[in-house]
Formats: structure tokens, sequence, C-alpha cells
């Protein structure tokens, strides 16, 4: 066998294409004519039909908002009262989860419907007298029953289903009374936590009863006694369309409801049927301002609050209509608030403690209500006024309060662009709202937060922030300090207010020292920082503010995992980091975080997140010139950050980019870059995973031949092959092993050993004959493999054997064997003896190759490539050819490519032959 | 085996000047042969004296001789058969004879404590000795004639009110004496029958609790026996306006809405008179009314204030 | 006209912080519809985002240093008549030779082969395929030279005729050259 000579000058020279300097390209931001034509193509040929697309889109939310705005404007829809229904019914699910923690309730013998089952119906209901509708014991006795939430709530399902069955036996005056039975349960506060829930309850059962009468109301608009229809009531009707027949039966609701003595289930009873007042007005929206007023009269502020949440439900099935209702609602919430805040008045049962608890317990109602007011797009305009909050602030006193929990509320739903041109009149109602129902750092934060959603005007912004900064001067708790100033952050940031900004600063610091800082207060500085990081674009400006790096220091645990984290992937995104000082805070920054890194879980993402950013930032630092510094800081890291695995990667690569960064300057720093070389071969066998040793081996080796450095190069090859060896490379243990990646690699070696000058001591092809005995010598090795290995080894013979080689090491010290060895037949016959028993093995192995078609075509092609055409040679290729013809189909392009290119090959050396004979 | 009346309104109100109108409807399991079927229309204004706590002289206990409004017979079927299953005969009823102009005696339907005034319609169907006959009755309520009506809306007449300690007339607790109370108001006292009894009241300062504050609608049925008006009042409804310690200085509606059947125009007739007022009750909170749990609310209690005043109840168009 | 962006061997940050500034500000977001990547990213995260950035359809084959596994050793794709091969090139020997290049593009049965690892711009036209080296997008060192000027490729392919452009980064200057070929329709009668 005869190696194919080549002359890869000759082929380079021949094979280019011609380059031309070119005038215009399609990344030439000028290249007007250019450009203009490759947008039109692309519009005819590709963002046509997406344009097209994205203009019916347009026009579908074109429509969608065309809908919302009529919606918006009208709302009289099915849709919008079901949307009601779902958020209703996703508000009751809240209240009953916010307030379960009762396990039972004691329960007063004013509620005889629960304790005493079933006796209620037993009395004869054929004749209606209306003062039956009362219950006879009014004044509650003192004995008090105990009874399990559950059990309760079982009982009010088994009076919903009695009062069901009552209704669809033709009873109605039954169905009626136990319904006020029902409703008389909200008179009994006493409950307390279970409140909310007992109100969810007794309301279904209202709503329920609600609903019956309304659909015979309904049946008896539409048909008539025998069951002809009197008309086909419409969705929208009207009360003209309501027969008087329907209207009597609807009146005598009314009437029987307005006879109920108490007065708290009578205005639960009118609430439930009140959307039957469409059957006899079209406006009936004075029946809600008269109920809103008559609850004043109900003086437990539990019951009177759950009481407004229900009108405030019920009025939503009703036309839309003036809001004054809820305007009243709102403000006599709010007295009811000052009464319990105040204290003035008794109010008893409540003690100081309970206070708290009664005002968690009102809270949903307001947050319904002021929802509810916000629901429609009803002029803003002078709502302040209307819910006495607004105008001149001295004549407020003469107004209702305004209390915290409900101002917190209005804030929250008042839409962005209201809150950001009243911000000043808003701020200053927060200053006047100090009590405990809610805390006025929270509402100043929350003002913060929606001006952020729509900044205001310049002026505005400082006349607010004034205000809110003389504010939390006062505060003490660095908590509350933390959550305002959190919130106003960004728009100090925005509208640069260095001045706030040192004032934010100074007073963190001043509330933070000499404390160990509280989770919640965590939370806010790993916001502010997150918010000071994001703003600044220069790492170094955010590390030169006052205190930040003492605050910094304050923090622990995950919060400050998270800003370390930021800190270095802003570091890490403006490419190399050269302040010395910036470096050593980093670094400290890391090890901080390598610290905080749980080893014991180190697939979690968070860690994985710290490891690669510790990674970048080492890569990212330059020490410029100072090249020895640099190495040190290398090894500095190697110590400081051992434990984690894939840093050693990226300090091997930094310390070999070193070494290639001192060769690019003078040859004196050969001393410097063996140190580099050192570095790396002693960082790499720490690393785990085999095959990336190799590969990191092989770079170093690279990085040593680059600065001459031979026989480093030939130690740590002989490295990267037993890194090689140690890989399980065995048929068995295929399943985790990347033999791809395995077999990429033992090619690039042998790339590699092409420059690298042989060792006479050792055997010039020491390693390449390392690698056949490393897959022949054990049968297990994988047949691919294998394979590819022995045709990598005939093309490094091959490519050896040339007089010239294709590539040299860019370093004049090194000679390539093509200069060492030039003439020496020994050499050549190593190579002859190396390649044809790789050719040997390669052809036997074939057979056990899973693939072996394709395998064979790839032997059969690399041995076209490295020998010249002769018998043996086109034996052993159309041996491989019957392998791969027999795998294979006949139409496969690479077979049919293989075969055109053997033809040609077997063709040439017979022309030759030709010429010799 | 049934017989049912049908009137042709499902409210059953009519006017003296309207016919009564309807269906009598019988449900027969086989046919049977009947000596006429016959309407009775009665009409009568019952009076009783109780005796009670008004301090009326024992003997007067007794039922006083009804009077009567109207009584009419009319046969709607001669005699004959009725077929099984259900058979349906329609029927019309003059309350008034032609010409007649006595819209005054149709007193409007009223059920008192001591005076109730009734309309019934009674079907009647004679069967003969062997058999009972089948009947059946139904009450109609009579509205006044609508052209003699006041025009709605009527004036409002309003009276403004003050409860304090100094007004009660029966002892009050200590604590209420001495510490006082203050609850002002206002409230109509004529009233269209058909419309709320509308008001507010304040409570302006009370130093004890207030437990309650409710509106009582009383009736003042007045009998003459003999030369005397024996006169009861006694309560028709309570409606709770206030529960608990209301606060204060809130205008708290009054709203309430009349109970059917149970009122009626003011009626001052002569051998008998119906009037109604209306009664502010304020309960205070005090632990000796638990040992009074079902006393009669319109008892003078010393934790009770109260302002009782005359209610002119009208029929309007 | 389809646009198709080459480049390979960016070695970031073990070998340069970031691709040239120069080049980011050509790289627009919008013009191109392809991006071929033979490999060597490394930290893939933010490169790999950035290149996705510039365009989405985005094809990367695997590098020795690139950690992530679902980069697969070759990668063909078509786009319009020319077929397209992508290797990052350590694997063959020796590195940039052009018969042993010939072998992967008859394996892979492509017009075009494009492949890395040398970091230098490289362009035949050979056995009727096309073989082409974007270089080093970043100026890398390679594994036989530390010099080594930035550069990437830009294909613009338009029926059978394709203009590659070639930017190279030399002295702090882009220079662009361009190659203009057309596919043979007699070379590949055969498939």
């Amino acid at each position: 066998m005869e190696f194919r000579e080549r002359d890869y000058g000759a082929e380079e020279s021949a094979y280019s294409l011609p380059r031309v300097p070119a005038k215009n390209h399609p990344l030439f931001a000028r290249s007007l004519p250019y450009q203009v034509d490759v947008t039109d193509n692309g519009k005819d040929d590709f963002c046509d039909p997406l344009r097209g697309l994205g203009a019916n889109m347009a026009m579908h939310i074109g429509d969608v908002e065309d809908v919302q705005s009529t919606y918006n404007r009208k709302l009289s829809n099915e849709a919008a009262l079901q949307l009601s229904e779902k958020e209703w019914a996703s508000f009751k699910r809240s209240l009953m989860q916010k307030f379960s923690a009762t396990k039972t309730v004691s329960i007063s013998s004013m509620s005889d419907v629960i304790v005493k089952s079933g006796k209620a119906h037993d009395k004869s209901s054929t004749s209606m007298h209306l003062e039956e509708l009362d219950d006879p014991q009014k004044i509650a006795e003192e004995d008090v029953k105990v009874i399990t939430c559950q059990e309760y709530v079982s009982r009010l399902h088994e009076l919903k289903d009695e009062i069901c069955h009552a209704w669809q036996a033709d009873d109605r005056v039954t169905s009626l009374k136990l319904s006020i039975k029902v409703a008389r349960l909200l008179m009994d506060t006493s409950v307390l936590q279970f409140y909310p829930t007992l109100f969810v309850l007794v309301t279904d059962v209202m709503d329920m009863l609600g609903d019956l009468v309304w659909e015979r109301i309904k049946r008896r608009a539409k048909y008539a006694d025998d069951g002809t229809i009197i008309c086909s009531l419409p969705e929208n009707f009207k009360a003209i369309d309501v027969c008087p027949d329907a209207k009597e039966t609807c009146n005598n609701w009314f009437c029987k409801i307005g006879s109920i003595s108490e007065l708290l289930p009578r205005i639960y009873s009118e609430l439930a049927i009140l959307h039957c007042w469409r059957f006899l007005h079209d406006q009936p929206c004075e029946s809600l301002q008269r109920l809103v007023m008559m609850m004043r009269g109900l003086a437990d502020p539990l019951a009177s609050v759950y009481c407004h949440l229900y009108l405030v439900r019920c009025a939503q099935k009703l036309l839309p209509c003036d809001r004054g209702y809820l305007i009243t609602c709102i403000n006599d919430i709010s007295i009811i608030l000052m009464r319990i805040i105040s204290g003035k008045e008794t109010i008893s049962r409540y003690s100081s403690g309970n206070k708290k608890l009664l005002i968690s317990l009102i809270e949903p109602t307001i947050e319904w209500s002021v929802k509810c007011m916000f629901t429609y797009q009803w002029e803003i305009g002078n709502l302040f006024a209307e819910l006495g909050l607004g105008g001149n602030l001295s004549e407020s006193s003469q107004n209702p309060p305004c209390i915290s929990i409900v101002l917190h509320h209005i804030i929250k739903e008042l839409p962005a662009e209201i809150v950001s041109s009243d911000a000043l009149e808003i701020v200053q109602l927060i200053e006047s709202s100090k009590d405990f129902s809610f805390d006025q750092h929270l509402n100043y934060t929350l003002l913060g937060f929606k001006l952020c959603e729509r900044r205001p005007q310049m002026d505005s912004v400082d006349a607010v922030l004034v205000k809110v900064f003389q504010a939390v001067s006062q505060y003490d708790s660095l908590d509350e300090y933390l959550k305002v100033v959190d919130a106003y952050l960004d728009i100090v940031l925005q509208y640069q207010m260095e001045n706030y900004l040192t004032i934010i600063l100074d007073g963190i610091s001043k509330r933070a020292s000499d404390k160990v800082v509280a989770e919640s207060e965590l939370g806010s500085l790993q916001s502010i920082f997150i918010k000071l990081l994001t703003h600044f674009n220069d790492l170094e400006d955010a590390f030169a503010l006052n205190h930040f790096v003492e605050i910094l220091d304050v923090m622990y645990g995950t919060s400050r995992n998270t800003v370390n984290m930021h800190i270095l992937n802003k570091a890490t995104r403006n490419g190399y980091i050269r302040d010395p000082t910036t470096i050593q805070l980093l670094f400290e920054i890391s090890q901080a975080l390598h610290d905080g890194i749980d080893f014991s879980s180190i697939k979690d993402d968070d860690n994985q997140q710290s490891a690669r950013l510790i990674s970048h930032f080492i890569q990212m630092v330059d020490y410029g010139t100072e090249m020895d510094r640099h190495l040190t800081f290398l090894v500095e890291c190697r110590g400081a950050f051992g434990s984690i695995n894939e840093l050693k990667g990226t300090l091997v690569h930094s310390s070999n980019s070193l070494a290639i960064k001192a060769m690019k300057g003078t040859n004196k720093h050969v001393s410097f870059v063996k140190s580099c070389i050192a570095f790396s071969e002693v960082t790499i066998p720490s690393i785990s995973a085999g095959i990336r040793q190799m590969n990191l081996y092989l770079e170093t080796a690279e990085v040593a031949l680059l600065g001459g450095l031979v026989s480093h190069t030939d130690g740590l090859i002989e490295s990267a092959i037993s890194s090689l060896q140690s890989l399980d490379i065995t048929r068995g243990s295929q399943i985790n092993v990347d033999v791809d990646g395995i077999i990429s690699s033992i090619r690039k070696l042998c790339s590699l050993l092409i420059m690298v000058p042989g060792n006479p001591t050792e055997g010039i092809f020491y390693i390449p004959k390392s690698l056949l005995s490393l897959v022949t010598s054990d049968p297990g090795v994988t047949p691919r493999l294998r394979a590819r290995t022995l045709c990598a080894i005939i093309s490094l013979s091959a490519t050896f054997s040339q007089n010239t080689l294709p590539y040299h090491v860019k370093n004049t010290e090194v000679m390539g064997n093509d200069i060492l060895f030039f003439g020496d037949p020994s050499y050549n016959q190593e190579l002859s003896s190396i390649s044809s028993i790789s050719v040997q093995n390669l052809v036997e192995g074939i057979q056990e190759e899973a693939a072996r078609g394709t395998m064979a075509l790839e032997a059969c092609n690399c041995i076209i490539s490295s020998f010249k055409a002769n018998p043996e040679i086109s034996l052993i290729c159309s041996r491989l050819m019957e392998i791969a013809k027999s795998c294979l189909n006949a139409n496969d392009k690479y077979l049919r490519s293989t075969l055109n290119i053997l033809d040609k090959h077997l063709a040439c050396s017979r022309d030759a032959c030709v010429v010799v004979v | 085996m049934s017989v049912v009346l049908k009137l042709s309104r499902s409210n059953r109100i009519y006017r003296s000047s309207e016919p009564v109108e309807g269906k009598i409807v019988t449900n027969l399991p086989s046919s049977i042969s009947h000596q006429g079927i016959r309407l009775t229309v009665n009409g009568a204004v019952n009076m009783q004296v109780r005796g009670g706590t008004a301090g009326v002289i024992e003997s007067l206990y007794g039922v006083i001789k009804p009077i009567c409004i109207m009584n009419k017979n009319v046969e709607v079927r001669s005699s004959g058969k009725l077929g099984s299953g259900t058979t349906e005969i329609p029927f019309s009823v003059l309350l008034k004879q032609q010409g007649e102009n006595s819209s005054e005696r149709f007193y409007e339907t009223f059920h008192g404590a001591n005076i109730s005034i009734q309309y019934l319609i009674t079907v009647g169907i004679m069967r003969g000795y062997m058999h009972k006959s089948l009947s059946t009755t139904m009450e109609f309520i009579i509205e006044s004639e609508k052209v003699n009506l006041l025009e709605a809306p009527i004036s409002p007449e309003v009276v403004v009110f003050y409860i304090t300690q100094d007004t009660q007339k029966h002892p009050l607790l200590p604590e209420l004496l001495s510490g006082g109370f203050r609850v002002t108001g206002k409230i109509s006292t004529q009233c269209a029958l058909t419309e709320p009894l509308n008001g507010e009241l304040i409570v302006e300062a009370s130093a004890v609790p207030i437990r309650s504050i409710d509106i009582h609608l009383l009736r003042v049925e007045s009998i003459l026996t003999g030369e005397k008006y024996i006169t009861e009042t006694s309560l028709i409804q309570s409606t709770q306006i206030a529960d608990g310690d209301v606060c204060r200085a809130m205008t708290i509606p009054i709203y309430v809405i009349l109970p059917r059947l149970l009122t009626c125009p003011t009626n001052l007739a002569g051998p008998f008179s119906i009037e109604f007022q209306v009664s502010i009750v304020i309960t205070f909170q005090s632990d000796l009314s638990k040992l009074y749990p079902k006393s009669d609310p319109r008892t003078p209690r010393l934790w009770l204030a109260m302002e009782t005043l005359p209610l002119r109840l009208v029929r309007a168009k | 006209m389809v646009l198709v962006l080459a480049l390979g061997d960016l070695h970031i940050p073990h070998r340069a912080p970031d691709l040239p500034a120069k080049f980011k500000s050509m790289l627009v977001p919008g013009k191109i519809q392809h991006i071929i990547c033979t490999g060597n990213l490394c930290i893939k995260q933010e490169v790999h985002d950035y290149l996705k950035s510039l365009c989405p359809d985005m094809h990367v084959t695997r590098g020795e240093y690139d950690e992530d596994a679902r980069y697969p050793e070759t990668k063909t794709l078509t786009i319009g008549q020319f077929k397209l091969g992508l290797c990052h090139g350590h694997q063959v020997i020796p590195w940039g030779d052009l018969d042993s290049l010939a072998m992967l593009q008859r394996q892979l049965d492509v017009d075009i082969l494009v492949t890395g690892h040398t970091h230098q711009f490289k362009a035949y036209k050979h056995e009727g395929g096309v073989v082409i080296n974007p270089g080093s997008a970043t100026g890398a060192y390679s594994s036989i030279t530390y010099d080594v000027n930035p550069s990437f490729v830009l294909m613009d392919i338009d029926a059978l005729r394709v203009v590659v452009y070639v930017y190279e980064l030399i002295d702090g200057e882009v220079k662009v050259d361009k190659i203009d070929f057309k596919k043979t329709a007699t070379a590949h009668s055969a498939h």
C-alpha cells in the first residue's frame, strides 16, 4: 500500500473561490438601493402573508375593543352579569378560605333554626298570618350551645334543601319563613371568624330564594294560569312588558318581606329579591339608596358591613345606575370603621384585641365595594369629593372620615392616570389617615407603585416626594422605611433625583446598622438592590453610591445570594472587568455566593446559576498587562471556589487564554507561559468528567505547542490519552457515554498530532500507536469508536507521509515532522506498518458495526483518499462496497457518490498503470 | 267531588260598581243531578268587644250584631244535571243595584282585632235531602271606588317629633333619667295605603345604649255600644328600624309597607270607627327587660321610650 | 432571496469576551432568515440568546468545548434549492483538508458544507460542491495560531445563485469581500 501524494498548497490555490471586495453588502446600514431591494423582496416573499395576518389581527383587536367599550358603556348584557357572577363566586371562595380558623361555633338560641332542626316547618302554613314571619322568641336567651362549624354548615345545607323542597311543593310560605330564619343567623356576629363563611352560606340560600321568586314572577309574566303564553318576555324586558298579574305577585313579595319585623332579615330578604324590582320599575335605583340608608340601623359593625356587601353584590344584578348608593355604602362603612377605631362609642363584645380581627373581617367588604365602584366607567370626576376625600382639607372634618384601609382600596382600584394626576391630593389623604385599620406606610407604598405605572409630571413628582419623604423620615422601623422607599425608587431613578437616592441610602444605613435584618426586610432590600443594579449601566457607578457595599453587607441568605447574582450578572454583561477594586469586591461577592451554595443539591437551578455567574466573572476579569497578577487571581479563585466543579474548566480556559495573551506580547514571557501551563496541568485532574478533562488537556497542549513547549505538549497529550483510557468506552456502557464526543476528540487529537514533532526517545509514533492499541487491544470497545479511530489513524498516517504537512504550529521554534524526518526511511516504514495494521483491523471490524453500511462507506472513502489505487486497495474497497451495498438502498446518495469517486479513483490508477506499462 | 270558585281577578280586588265575575268549577267523578246552583254574595261588618286591658266593663263582653252591607242571592243554574269531569260555569254578579249610589256603604275590606269588614261569595249546589249539598265560600276584597278617591299623591302631612326623657309619661330607668337621651325625626301622619309610611329619625344622644328602635303600626277600633264607644288599640305590625346601639347623628330612614287587609282607609262610619296610629318605640339595653321576655310591646316599661302619633290612612288613586 | 448568517468558533468567554462591537452593530434583528453556527459558542446561554434574537431560526453543531449535548455533531438543512451541511470541523483529519471535507460532504450529501475550527476563512469549490469556513467570529486563538482576524460569512441565496459575503475585521475595520457562485445543474444531475 502506498500513500497517495498530496500537494496542499496547489490544491488550495486550485480550488479556492475567488474573493473580490464587495462594494455593497446586505448588512451595510446605508446601502440604500440594496437594502430597499432586500426589504421589498422581503415583503413579497416573506412578510406579506404575515403582515396581512397582522392587519387582520389589528382589525380583530379593534373589534374587541369596540365590543369592550360598548360593554363598558352599557354593561347591560348577560355576559357582564356572568362575569360578575364568576368574580363573585371566586370572591366568596376566597372569603371562606381566608377566615376558616375556628372549629366550633357558639350559637345563641336566636339561631334555633340550626339547633332545633326541622321544627320550624312543623307549624301549619296554610293560613298565612304575617306575624308568623317573625320569630316568636325575639329575645335571646342566655344559654349558649356549641356546635362544630361542620355541623353548622351541613345544617345550613339541609335548610337550603328544605327551602327548595317546600318551594317545589308549592309551599312558598314555608320557603320564605325558613329563608328568613336563615337570614336571622346573620344577626349573631359573635361567631367572628365564622361570620364570613356564614355570610356566604346564608347569602347562597337567599340568592336561591331570590332566583326562585324571580323565576316564579317571570313565569307569571310569560304564561297565564292555564299555561297559554301571554308574553315572550325578552331578556332585557321593561316593566311595561310585564302583565298586571305578575306585577301583583311581585308586589305581594315585596309586601310580605316588608312585614318582616326584624331589620336585618328584612333587608337581606329584600336584597335577595331586589332584582325582581325590574318587573315593577325600569330604574329601581331608589330602592338601593333606601336600603343603604336602612342599614344604618344595624348597629353591629360586622353585621352592617356584610349587609352592605350583599347590597353591592345584589345591585350588580340590576342595570347599572347612579353610583350614589355605592358612595353612601363606602362612606357609611367608613363611619363604622371610624367608630371602631376611635372607640368613643362602646361597641360591646369587641375588645381592643378583637378590633384588629374585626377590621380584617370587614376588609373584604370594602375591597368588593370599592372594586364595584370602579367597575363601570363612571366619570371619576368629583369622586373624591363624593367620598368626602377631596376638596379643602381644612374642611374635611365635616366630611366622613378618611379611613386608611378604605383609602388603601380606593388607591388600589383607581386608574393609574387618576393616581398620576391627583398624586398630591392622594398623598395628602394618606398623610391625614393614620388610624390602625391599615398601616400608613403601606398606603405610601401602594401610591409609589401606582405612580410607577404611569409616571406623573416632574413637578408633581417633586411635591409628592417631598411629602412622602417627610413622612418616612419619621419612621424608626427599617421594614416600613424599606417598603416605602422601595416603592418610590423607580421614580427616583427614572427622574434622576440623586438627592433622594442619597437620602434613601442614608436612611437605610441609619436604620439597618446594629441590627439583624429580618426576613421581610431582606425582601425589600433585595428589591431595592435589583432596582439600583438595573438602573445603573455601569456597575462601578452603583458601587460608588454611599453605603452601597455597607448595606449589601447587612444582607444574608437567599436574598443576599439573589442580589449577589444580580451584581455578578451585571458585572459580566459589559465586557472585561479591569478595575482592581471592583474585581476585589466582586471576588468577595462571589465568595459569599459560593458559601451560600448548597452542594448537597448542586442540580438546583439557583446553584447552577451561581456557579455559572462566578465562572463568568472569572472569565471577564482582565488585569491587562499585569498578567502575573491575573494568574495569581486564578490561583486565588481555584482556592476559593474549589468546590464548584465546572469552575475548574473555566480556570483552565482562562489560564490558557492568559498564556496566549503573553505569547502575543513578547517572547520574554516564556516562563510566564510555563506557569500558566503548569497551573492548567495541575487544575485539570480535579475535573471529574473524563471527556472534558481530555479536551482541556488538548487545549493546554495546543497552547503549550504554540508557546514552543514541546515536552510540555507531549506530557499533556499523554495525560489526554490517559484520561481517554480512564473513560469506559466499551460496548456495555454506552448509555451514558457520549461516544460521538469521544470519537470527535480522538480525531481532533490526531489532527493535533500533525503539528507535534515526533519524540525520538518515546518513538516518533508513540502516540498514534497507543491510540491504535487502545482501540484494538480491548475487544469490548464500541465498533464504531474503533472503526472511526482506525480511519483517523489511517488519515493521520497518510498526512504524515507527505513531503510537506498541511499546517504547522505558529511558532518558528517548533519544527514539523516533515522537516525533522524528511527522507527518513524508517519514518515511512513505520507509517506504512501502522496504516496497514489499521486498514486490516478496520476491514475486519466493519462486520461488527450495527450501522456497517455507512461505516463501510466511510472506511472506503478514507482508504481511497489515503492510498494510491492498486489491486490490493481496490480489492479492499470492493469488499467494503459489497458490505455497503448489502446494507443500504441502491439509491442511497452516499453509496452513489462513493461509487462515483471510487470509479474515478480506480480509472485514474488504471491510466497510470497503462502509462507505466 | 269538588267545587271551586275562580274569580276573574287573581288579587280578588273589586270595586262596588264592578260586577264580581268568575267561574264555578266542578270536578265530579260521575254526573249528578241538582236542584239548582246558587251564588250568595254577602258583605258585613262584624264586631266584637273583648274584655281586656282597656278597662272595658265585663258585661259588655260579647258579639255585637253585625252590620249588613249587602246580601244577594242569585241562581246561576236552575235544576239539572252536572256531567262528570270538569265543568265550568261562568257567573257575573252585580254588587250594587242599578242606579243605587251607596258607595259609602261598601266599606273597604278590613281584618282587625274587633272589627272585621268582609265580603264573601258562596256557591251552593242543592242536591235534595238525600245528598249533602256541595258548597264553597271565597272572600273577595272591596276597595273604594276610584271616582271617590283623592288625587294622588296626597299632600304629605309630616310631623316632627322628638323623644327625650322629658317627653315620657311613664317612669323610666334612673340611668335614662340621669343620662338623658334625645331622638328626633319626622314622620308622615297621612299616608296612602299603597305607599310606604315614610319618615326618618336621628339618635342625637343617648347615655344608655339602645337595644332597638321599632315602628309600631297600631289600629284603634271603636264600637258604639249603647251610648258609648268602646275603643281598643292593638298592634298590627312592628317594624324594626334600628338594631342595637346605632351610630349617633346618622339619619335612619323610617320605611314601613302597610300590610294589606290589616289596614284600610281611616273609617269613621258612625256605629264603629277604624283609626290608626304610629308609634316610635325606643328600647334601651337593660337587664330588667330580660325578665319580661314576652310582654306586650305597647306596655310602657322602664326601659322603653315612645312617641305615638295618629296616622290617617287614605286610598289614593 | 434568503440571507443566511454563517459563523462559528466564538469561544465566548474563554478566549474572547464578546463578539466585536463592529460586528454586533451590523447584525440587527429582522434581516437574517437563518443562522448556521459551526460550534464552539462555549457559554451557550448568552451568546445563544443573542443569536436567537437576531433570528429565531438557528442551527448549531457541536464544538469540542460546547457543553450542550443537544447540539449534534453534524446537521443538514435545505434552504431554497441548496442543501447545506454543518459541522464544527475539529473531527476532520487533517483540519481543513479539502479531501477530508469532500468526504464529509459526500456523507452528508450537501451542496454547501460549512465547517470551522481552523479560525481561518476559506471558500472552496471542489468536486462540484462548495466548502465554506466562516472563520472565528471573535478572532479567538486556534489550535494552530493566535493570529486570527475575526470573521463571519453571510450567504445570500437566490435560486441557483449564491453570493457569499465575507466580513473580516482587519485592524479595527470591517472588510467585506464577496464570492459569487452558481449551483451547476449538471454536477448534481445524478441525484
